[in-house]
């Protein structure tokens, strides 16, 4: 297992020195069949449960309603209306299949799971004084090269060295100096464990106690995550041409570091409220049982002595197939990304599986994830081929309902908000926004320094080399230096580059801030709700200038047709994949009449919730 | 694997005991009986005013003498007591405020200290803690039937809302001049009603074949716009309409302005608002950096006061002044660095004494006497808000959650 790891990551640094979009596309694994065999098997358990309740799986959705739909799920944004028409013309009949995996191999599927993960992980391209590039940068590589999940989780929980030798470092990177904080995120996203009450006291509800939460905290307890400030030598080193910006820019992500140190030094914290341990004691690591079986599974085989190992003890026992969650958590995980809702409710909280309607369903989700051998992208084939994810949606059921979920298709929702930035995008430039990346690493890699070289005039003179390089002075702020390849267009104060491709996340201002893109502060913190300032920049704000300009990509588009019905047709095949019934037609067309123009239209469409909701 | 079976309820109750030191729950009775101590309920309106960087004590609320003095010297006040010579507007208002001058906190560096003045909790990575405006919002309601009833001014919402619903996060202003963002509608109103007849009519088959929540509450959010975008309560947001003068009595800065347009928003029924200064990190130089930024800061803060009081609005409108921690008593005339051991905030307003002084600090301006954590700071704002400080909130996991954590006390000496 580690094995199999550890050769894959010399792999991946191979191709580290890649430029994107270069990168080898690994090929699907499986076949048509045996993706449609095991996408049947889940339409199967569903539909025994539907039975059993007395109730009929939901209608087929129309290739309308299917291609939006899918675009969204796998790829982040809405077809353009070439693209959407290219599907629904389509005679063949596996068509949808086809799409699936042209879609899962393009590069739109890069963005959006990027957009998944940094929700996740609470990626932020800054944090404190350091800059988490070259990290990012790492985590796209591995999306794009689709590295399985297993793999991937266990190079970040495992990494070694400085923010700016080691990407993956900038996991563990995200919590420095809160090792608790730490696991109980880590153990929350990975593994869906309720476990952030048993951090200070035992859970009351949940199993979990204040001392298994400190055992397990015991493996990261010879790991010295520390970003030490580089403020100090900033103003030790500034002089007249270099200022301690310079240097602060030079050092930060060389003194942030995750280091293995060779002993555990973990303790009971000294208001230690319970019997079964003494406050002050040192914590012997041990990993958390779910049931008394547990202990026989391979994951558990492990040595909890040596403190250098703990942290790939830890790793192992996590990412392990036999791990009793950690499949899952991840299949549950992206089960939900594709219907709306999760096989269990809340996907934070997998301690009691049997809570589902369906203990089947998960289970069989647990076996296809590990069957494809954690590759995410076998295992949204399958989801996406399920007759259930292509069935027709349902409303939302009532919060103390959403537990009780059957799954007869999936949910109605509305856009996250990457995806309607996105999407708004595919309206404003063309779906070749997808082509744009943002990848700003060389400014760490560039100044990566030695870790035992870190004296000052080393330091000064990388500094040296950077202001020589004419670092620029605004560094918040987005050119075309900090994308490979083609720069993306900006307007309106906007960069028009997807939101996987624009700072981490983005300005409080910002579009997608406004709709409910994650601070990052929080894991899964994303919102889709709904607030009197979204209404405010769909009917005002500057997005409205560029979809309504004569510029944008829809307004060309409909322009282009002669009659006022045929340019009706292309504004609803660009917005909404389908072309409008009678009466819609004849209510627009009438409005035309009446004086409104393309951009005005363009307006009212982008203010419908047809716009903003996925069906 | 510990197998125990506790109610939710016992849970509660457990937690109330072993976590937050309390013995039994408090019932409805004593609840009630709280509420006719002083100051409870009174601030029907809260404006927090928080000073980014760190405002140095003694050099504005707190003047000291001998090592720790600083350039400016101490100046007599309406009150009994004394204030710098960089405040000379407040030393006019100073018979309208209760000073503390014995805050205490243990964070020292900007970012987790003002998480911690802003929340009164600790910054964690696996929670966010909701501001003052939004525990307002969960135990009294919202306070508009329009507006958001929290707003932020010259800042972005920074999860305001902590774990309570998104709806709760306070609305931003970037900048007071501008107003809300995006109101501004182009082509006229007239155009406006006709777009959006005609969106609603092309979303009526979508609403029909999707009678869900959500859906439902977009719609209901374009009503609502649409209402503010009419109503009168956009012109709140509209420092326009305020006459030349009164807008010179704030001065042109931006914390100014904000504070003369959050005297607007309360006066438009918003419950909450937030107005931040930044500058107050001093590190290096802060004689010139008073002058630079005390001028403008001690003219708004008077201002506001004054304006208040002349409106009738002061007594039901609790004025905050915070920060995130003080500034080293050690001077030698060049800056001083973080201090949170020992600062100084002030309240004014909403049931508050006035001309009075809580706590204080030893001769150096380093220890404080009769301490105010920051969690008592927060339980007495809750508390002048009506608040029921005992009575838990429970997050989505169903943790409880009290105003300053649980051990916070209000500090009732300071209401009349």
């Amino acid at each position: 297992m580690i094995l199999k790891k550890i050769c894959a990551a010399i792999l991946i640094a191979l191709f580290a020195g890649a430029s994107f979009g270069q990168q080898p596309v690994k090929p699907l694994r499986f076949n048509g069949t045996q993706i449609g065999n095991a996408a049947a098997a889940v339409d199967r358990v569903i539909a025994a449960r539907l039975a059993q309740a007395g109730r009929k799986a939901n209608t087929r959705a129309s290739d309308e309603i299917f291609v939006r739909r899918v675009y969204l799920d796998a790829i982040g944004r809405i077809p353009s209306a070439e693209e959407a028409a290219a599907f629904i013309e389509s005679k063949a009949p596996d068509k949808r299949a086809q799409l699936i995996d042209q879609l899962l191999l393009s590069d739109g599927y890069r963005s959006h799971l990027f957009n998944w993960l940094a929700d996740m992980i609470r990626h932020k391209s800054n944090i404190k004084r350091s800059q988490f590039h070259y990290y990012e940068r790492w985590m796209k590589d591995q999306i794009a090269a689709n590295r399985p999940w297993d793999e991937l989780v266990y190079e970040l929980l495992t990494a070694e060295g400085s923010l700016a030798a080691t990407a993956q470092a900038g996991y563990l990177m995200r919590d420095p100096g809160m090792p608790l904080d730490s696991l109980s995120n880590t153990l929350t996203i990975f593994l869906g464990a309720n476990v952030s009450c048993a951090q200070c006291h035992d859970h009351p509800f949940a199993e979990w106690t204040q001392k298994e939460f400190y055992q397990m905290a015991a493996f990261f307890g010879a790991t010295d995550v520390s970003d030490r400030d580089p403020r100090k030598v900033g103003n030790k080193l500034k002089d007249g041409q270099i200022s301690k910006q310079d240097i602060i820019a030079v050092i930060a992500p060389n003194l942030a570091r995750v280091e293995t140190i060779d002993e555990q030094k973990l303790v009971f914290p000294e208001d230690y409220a319970y019997s079964d341990a003494k406050p002050g004691t040192k914590v012997k690591p041990e990993l958390v049982l779910w049931e008394r079986a547990d202990l026989q599974r391979k994951a558990y085989n492990v040595d909890k002595k040596k403190p250098e190992g703990l942290r790939n003890s830890f790793a192992f026992w996590l990412t392990h197939p036999e791990n009793p969650r950690f499949a899952t958590a991840v299949a549950n995980r992206l089960w939900k990304r594709a219907f709306g809702l999760a096989a269990i409710e809340p996907i934070e909280d997998l301690d009691d599986l049997s809570r589902t309607p369906n203990p089947v369903l998960i289970k069989l989700l647990t076996t296809i994830m590990v069957k494809a051998d954690f590759d995410l992208r076998e295992y949204q084939r399958v989801v996406f081929n399920t007759k259930a994810y292509q069935a027709e949606a349902n409303v939302m059921p009532p919060q103390q309902d959403i537990e009780k979920y059957l799954f007869p298709g999936p949910v109605l929702r509305r856009m996250t908000a990457e995806q309607a930035w996105d999407s708004t995008l595919v309206l404003v430039e063309g779906p070749e926004v997808d082509r744009y990346l943002l990848d700003r690493s060389k400014r760490v890699t560039q100044y990566r320094l030695p870790a035992d070289s870190l004296d000052d005039e080393v330091v000064f003179a990388a500094a040296q080399k950077m202001k020589a390089h004419g670092k620029s002075k605004n560094r918040n702020r987005l050119t075309a230096v900090d994308y490979a390849g083609d720069a993306p267009n900006s307007s309106e104060g906007y960069t028009l580059a997807r939101a996987s491709e624009l700072r981490q996340p983005e300005q409080e201002s910002h579009f997608l801030r406004v709709f409910g893109q994650s601070s990052r502060d929080l894991a899964d913190d994303g919102s889709r709700e709904g607030n009197i300032p979204q209404t405010l920049v769909l009917m005002n704000g500057d997005i409205q200038k560029l979809i309504s300009s004569t510029k944008a990509r829809v307004i060309r588009e409909a322009s282009a047709q002669r009659t006022d019905k045929s340019q009706v047709a292309s504004l609803y095949e660009s917005f909404f994949s389908r072309p409008p019934t009678r009466t819609e037609s004849a209510r627009i067309e009438q409005a035309m009449k009446d004086g409104m123009n393309l951009s005005d239209l363009a307006w009212v469409l982008f203010n419908t919730p047809e716009f903003l909701f996925v069906q | 694997m510990k197998n125990h079976d506790l109610s939710r309820r016992r849970f509660v109750e457990h937690c109330a005991h072993s976590i937050f030191g309390l013995s039994v729950l408090p019932t409805l009775g004593t609840a009630a009986a709280a509420t006719r101590k002083p100051g409870f309920g009174k601030a029907k309106n809260i404006i927090f005013l928080q000073l980014k960087g760190g405002m140095s004590h003694i050099d504005t609320f707190d003047p000291k003498t001998g090592s720790s003095k600083g350039p400016a010297d101490a100046i007599k006040t309406t009150a009994d007591f004394q204030v710098t010579s960089f405040l000379p507007q407040t030393a006019k208002i100073a018979d309208h405020i209760s000073v503390i001058r014995s805050m205490t906190a243990k964070v020292g560096v900007h970012g987790p200290a003002q998480y911690f003045m802003r929340t009164g909790f600790n910054q964690r990575n696996t929670i966010k803690h909701p501001n003052l405006g939004a525990w307002a919002e969960h135990y009294l309601g919202s306070s508009h039937a329009t507006l958001p009833s929290s707003a932020c001014i010259n800042d972005g919402p920074r999860h305001g809302n902590g774990f309570f619903a998104p709806s709760f996060s306070p609305i931003p202003i970037f900048n007071p001049e501008t107003g809300l963002q995006n109101t501004a509608v182009r082509g006229g109103t007239n155009q406006l009603k006709n777009k959006l007849q005609l969106s609603q009519d092309l979303s009526a088959g979508f609403i029909q074949r999707f009678p869900d929540d959500n859906v439902k509450a977009y719609r209901e959010f374009y009503d609502h716009t649409l209402r503010l975008l009419r109503s009168e309560d956009l012109q709140a947001f509209d420092l326009s309409q305020e006459k030349k003068k009164t807008r010179e009595a704030y001065g042109e800065s931006k914390f100014g302005q904000g504070c003369l347009l959050a005297r607007r928003l309360v006066e438009a029924g918003i419950r909450y608002i937030e107005v931040t200064s930044e500058g107050w990190d001093m590190h290096n130089n802060l004689e010139a950096d008073m002058e630079e930024i005390a001028p403008p800061f001690d003219q708004a803060y008077a201002a506001l006061i004054t304006d208040l009081e002349q409106r009738g609005l002061l007594e039901s409108t609790l004025v905050v002044l915070a920060t995130e921690f003080g500034r080293k008593p050690e001077y030698s005339g060049n800056g001083r660095g973080h201090y949170p051991i020992c600062f100084s905030t002030a309240l004014a307003g909403g049931g508050v004494k006035r001309g009075f002084v809580y706590g204080s600090s030893d001769s150096k301006g380093a220890q404080p006497n009769d301490p105010v954590t920051v969690m008592d700071f927060h339980a007495t704002i809750g508390w002048a808000a009506g608040i029921p400080l005992e009575k838990p909130a429970y997050t989505a996991a169903g943790r409880p959650m009290h105003i300053g954590g649980g051990k916070a006390t209000p500090v009732m000496n300071l209401f009349a």
